[in-house]
């Protein structure tokens, strides 16, 4: 039964025992607002707390409070639930003790109806339905258990906003873990790279390294192979030389002519062998360091002079003018006398077998640079010159440039390493250049301090250029007197 | 989110003093908290002041009654003081009558009616 022209007042879903305190409340409450008894209103409320705590947990559970005008006036609370076991027939005799009015009616919707009559007299009917609603209004005492459940829900929210973030954190640092990860792998692989690569220099550099030595090691066995086998050399070759100048001594017994002449070809091949041992020794003594520069003060004069006078005397071919400086213009310096002399025979020697016509020129600069002086010595001749392929070449020992005009030629071919390795052991250098046809120009540069302190000798001494007189055959590739070779040596090989 | 009635100790009695509505849980930790408090103190004596509850339904009768039978196999004896007129007559309605469940209008005589039986056994 529903009620008839009833003014709902409240309407609240049960779900909770706080619900039922609530609607225990609000019982109370409302009998007070229309002025029931107070043994009434506990009666009310115990009633509808025990229907409530029994009808707790159906599906869909809802109080209304509802206002029946009439007379008298009737408060009704009607329990309204969907699904759920019947009501207790305990509680429903304990309600039924406590108010008149109680039914129940099987749904769905079921319905539990508890009606109590209100007191006549008081204030007229709207009025009282007026205070009744005040009293019932949702913000009195039921904010309790709304304040939790909101402040539930708020707890509720911010754990999932919590959640979320910690979501989205742990997502990052996967993000970032991953990115880590990869630049690990990347710069494993480069440092791996990099290592192999370290490690291919490592073994390419111990390898030079180890070329370098053998090298080293190859270029001192030479020289001392060198200088061993010169040294045996030079002894037979001695004694050729001195045996055929006894058999051709005019005191000895006469030869016929041939043997005359074939002894003398033997002591002339004698001489040849000698001065390429010579050489030989020379050079392998300059390259294994023993030759020791004896520094001193030397007079360029005397130096040019007898150089001039060597080569005056023999070597030039027809027509060919060998050119010096002007003998006041060379100063004095300090250098090692004996080596320059080798030097510069060396390169004028080479100049005049390969130079037919024209001239030959030695020209002596110099030139200061800061604390260091430098003396150039520059050898300029007009001879057939040297191909651009050979110009590296003629510094190796026994290379001597093929060509037509070259053969036949005296020489060994250690003339120009010579040079170059006495050039060096005074600190110096020595370069070449030349071109076919062109002749050839080569510059020996030598620390030399002049000797300004040292008193220079006296102008009496004979003038270089006119002590024709050739000096004392010093072992050098031209030194000696040139006579056909039978054969070249081979120690090239 | 269910909350806890204290327990205080007087002597030997335990004094518990309901102010709020009980629910299911409450009672329960109630009953739990007061039966290992009589055993850890030796407790002789129960008071449940119940002046504060508007309203006694049937299931917090069955609590007090509960209360009061589990005090007494623990050795102490159980009085619920401050009982509210309209709470005694709608009980009365209810046709609870509380067995066994001794009652004193105020805390001040439950706990002499509590000493004047302890002595009475001991003598």
């Amino acid at each position: 039964m529903r009620e008839r022209d009833g003014h709902p007042l409240l309407t609240q879903y049960l779900t909770s025992a706080q619900d039922v305190f609530a609607l225990r409340r609000e019982a109370q409450a409302a009998g007070e607002a229309l002025g029931m008894e107070r043994q009434d209103q506990v009666r009310l409320a115990t009633a509808l707390s025990e229907l409530g705590r029994d009808r707790l947990g159906c599906a869909g559970l809802v109080v209304t409070f509802t206002m029946e005008p009439g007379d008298p006036a009737v408060l009704s609370v009607a329990f309204e639930w969907t699904d759920g076991p019947a009501p207790s027939p305990e509680s429903l005799r304990l309600a039924a003790r406590l108010v008149p009015h109680v039914a129940h009616r099987p749904g769905p919707p079921h319905r539990l109806l508890v009606r109590q009559p209100v007191p006549a007299g008081g204030p007229a009917a709207e009025a009282r339905y007026e205070r009744v609603r005040e009293a019932l209004r949702p913000t009195a005492d039921t904010t309790l258990a709304d304040d939790l459940r909101a402040q539930t829900r708020d707890l509720i929210a911010t754990l999932e906003e919590t959640r979320a973030q910690g979501e989205e954190l742990r997502r990052l640092n996967e993000e970032l873990e991953e990115t880590n990860r990869g630049v690990m792998a990347l710069y494993a692989e480069l440092s791996q790279e990099l290592e192999e690569t370290n490690s291919g220099v490592v073994a390419l550099h111990s390898e030079l390294e180890d070329k370098s030595r053998q090298l080293r090691e190859a270029g001192e066995a030479k020289t001392r192979f060198w200088t061993n086998v010169s040294h045996e050399l030079r002894t037979p070759a001695n004694a050729v030389v001195g045996l055929s100048q006894l058999l051709l001594a005019p005191d000895s017994p006469v030869l016929h002519t041939e043997q005359h002449e074939q002894v003398r070809l033997i002591a002339a091949s004698g001489h040849t062998l000698l001065a390429l041992v010579s050489d030989l020794l020379d050079v392998a003594k300059a390259e294994a360091g023993q030759l020791e520069p004896h520094l001193g003060p030397v007079d360029l004069r005397s130096v040019i002079g007898q150089l001039r006078g060597t080569f005056n005397g023999v070597g030039l071919a027809d027509g060919v003018r060998l050119l010096t400086p002007e003998p006041a213009t060379l100063p004095v310096i300090v250098t090692d006398e004996e080596l320059l002399t080798r030097i510069l025979r060396n390169l004028l020697s080479n100049a005049v077998k390969f130079t037919e016509k024209g001239e030959i020129r030695l020209d002596v600069d110099t030139m200061t640079d800061g604390p260091q002086h430098w003396l150039t010595f520059t050898v300029t001749d007009t001879g057939i010159g040297i191909h651009e392929q050979d110009v590296t070449r003629v510094f190796e020992e026994f290379y001597q440039v093929p060509g037509p005009r070259h053969r036949g030629r005296q020489g060994t071919g250690i003339g120009l390493p010579y040079a170059r390795a006495l050039a060096e052991l005074l600190g110096g250098g020595l370069t070449l250049t030349s071109a076919p046809g062109a002749g050839t120009r080569v510059e020996v540069q030598l620390p030399g301090r002049p000797a300004a302190a040292l008193v220079r000798p006296p102008d009496d001494t004979p003038a270089p250029e006119r002590s024709p007189e050739p000096a004392p055959p010093a072992p050098g590739p031209d030194a000696v007197p040139s006579v056909p070779t039978p054969r070249r040596p081979t120690g090239d090989r | 989110m269910s909350e806890r009635v204290p327990v205080l100790r007087i002597g030997d009695v335990l004094l518990v003093s309901i102010q709020v509505d009980l629910d299911d849980q409450t009672v329960l930790n109630l009953q739990e908290d007061l039966a290992q408090q009589i055993v850890d103190q030796g407790a002789r004596g129960v008071v449940i002041d119940i002046t504060a509850v508007e309203i006694v339904d049937s299931f917090v009768g069955r609590m007090l009654a509960t209360i009061a039978a589990i005090s007494r196999m623990l050795d102490a004896e159980t009085v619920v003081v401050g009982m509210r007129p309209a709470v005694a007559i709608t009980l009365v309605e209810l046709g609870l009558s509380l067995g066994g469940v001794r009652t004193a209008l105020n805390l001040e005589k439950g706990l002499a009616l509590l000493r004047r039986s302890g002595r009475s056994e001991r003598t």
